[in-house]
């Protein structure tokens, strides 16, 4: 696993975004902390240090927007939102995902 | 026994060992560098904060208050380098170090410039900023003085004292600088606030500890003899200090010449004023208090009052000059002040005309008492 992590790193960081915009399409809206929460067991696990600037792309994309949300604790905290161009997006990356995938099975035979 | 620095993260404040500090410091320039032109910078470096904070927070509980080094370390781990973003098929996995930043170029700054006639400098440093000719420059604080009722006077003065001399090759170079855009000049105004704040925190408590170090060493000269501890002042750093370090350098010398002065002058209308009239501001000492004792009481409240600002003004005039005694200048400074202030009041008041003539008929009867009794 950690010899795939090494050489595959390029190719999961290409995909990270696919994953996240996954990832908050799946609920109304996600704080970075359920982000990481989630992606940490799966081969995207990542890092603010990451996650931070990758977001603020894709909100300068307009992909994702988010809200502040009062926290129990502490400041308040930006939940995030799939756009209705964000989803656009999620779509094409989808599709082309399939494409990648059927073409690499078809490549072989 | 560490020492504990308390922080400011996005609106809170944490306690962190000092090596802890130092560690989210450079983590955050790194952060900073790595971000080069991000349009979203300041928000990233927000949230980069308060996620530091959110993990800070999580570790500190009532029993706990101060986030240790190690802690640090494993908070920072978790954060993850921070990474640039660079262009589709540019970006590498380079683990957070900087692939589109530009080098830190030298930034064009506000010098003083003894060039060829230059009284001051600070004409000169400002053509050489703004790309104009000297002439327009003196012309134009001639004639706001004018205007201003000699205010813009008041905002020279400041300069020649705010503004550092360019004495290096690379500081004149940096005076007249390259043409720079607005997103450099915010740029460079991040990095040189972090790092004023990195290195003057260090370098003013490094201050204040030399300064209660002096502040002993003269006690005990003056428990040994009177007065033998006053050519003791707070030393200051020997080696070169940066830009805003000479600026506020300047400014603080600006300021403690002007408290020293004051003090200076009111100590001297205090004596003058028990000598002549025996009263100080409508004050009147006691009738079983000799003159001489209220005088001495005088003089010792005095010298305890304007040490510490002596030392202050001494040290910002050491910074100034890069060396680590800043010779008689801090003295002179104080002296042209009251000469300054006592010239003024000399021509406008009439009252402090007549003050200052009390003050000479004292010392001129004083001395005549002196050579009779000799």
């Amino acid at each position: 696993m950690s010899v795939a992590d090494e050489q595959f790193a390029g190719l999961r960081k290409g995909l990270l975004e696919f994953a996240i915009l996954t990832f908050v399409s799946g609920r109304t809206s996600a704080y970075v902390g359920d982000i990481l929460e989630a992606l940490a067991p799966t081969p995207f696990a990542t890092q603010e240090g990451t996650l931070y600037p990758l977001l603020s792309k894709l909100r300068r994309e307009e992909f994702v927007d988010y809200q502040w949300v009062e926290s129990g604790q502490g400041p308040p905290r930006k939940y995030y939102q799939l756009t209705d161009k964000g989803s656009g997006r999620l779509g094409e990356l989808a599709a082309y995902w399939r494409h990648l995938t059927s073409t690499l099975e078809t490549l072989g035979r | 026994m560490e020492r504990v620095v308390t922080i400011n993260l996005n609106g809170n404040s944490y306690q962190l060992e000092e090596p802890a500090y130092d560690a989210l410091r450079a983590y955050m320039t790194r952060a900073e560098a790595a971000l080069g032109a991000n349009p979203d910078k300041a928000e990233i470096v927000r949230d980069l904060e308060q996620a530091i904070g959110d993990k800070c927070a999580g570790r500190l509980s009532p029993g706990k208050t101060v986030v240790s080094a190690i802690e640090m370390t494993r908070i920072l781990e978790e954060m993850g380098p921070v990474e640039g973003e660079a262009e589709p098929g540019a970006q590498q996995s380079q683990g957070g170090a900087a692939p589109n930043h530009e080098p830190y170029r030298p930034a064009r700054r506000l010098y003083r410039i003894y060039d060829n006639g230059a009284w001051t400098g600070v004409s000169a440093g400002m053509a050489a900023y703004a790309g104009l000719d000297v002439a327009w420059v003196r012309i134009f604080w001639i004639v706001s003085g004018l205007f201003t009722g000699g205010f813009t006077c008041l905002i020279y003065l400041v300069m020649i004292f705010a503004v550092p001399v360019a004495s290096t090759s690379e500081e004149l170079a940096a005076a007249h600088g390259a043409p720079f855009n607005a997103q450099e000049v915010i740029d460079r105004a991040r990095h040189e606030a972090s790092r004023f704040a990195e290195t003057s925190a260090q370098s003013w408590r490094r201050e204040e500890r030399r300064w209660r170090r002096s502040w002993r060493r003269q006690e005990r000269h003056w428990d040994a003899g009177w007065g033998a501890g006053a050519a003791q002042a707070a030393a200051a750093p020997a080696q070169p200090v940066g830009y805003v370090e000479r600026m506020f350098a300047g400014l603080f010398a600006f300021v403690f010449s002007i408290i020293t002065a004051a003090l200076l002058i009111a100590f001297l209308i205090a004596f003058f004023s028990l000598l002549s009239s025996g009263s100080v501001l409508g004050w009147t000492p006691p009738g079983d208090v000799p003159t001489w004792l209220v005088l001495v009481v005088l003089a010792i409240a005095y010298a305890a009052i304007s040490s510490p600002f002596s030392a202050l003004q001494r040290t910002s005039y050491a910074t100034l000059s890069g060396r680590r005694t800043g010779g008689a200048t801090d003295g002179l400074a104080t002296l042209a002040i009251v000469v300054l202030v006592g010239a003024f009041a000399w021509v406008y008041s009439a009252e402090a005309r007549d003050f200052i003539e009390q003050g000479y008929v004292v010392i001129r009867d004083f001395v005549t008492y002196w050579s009779s009794q000799g």
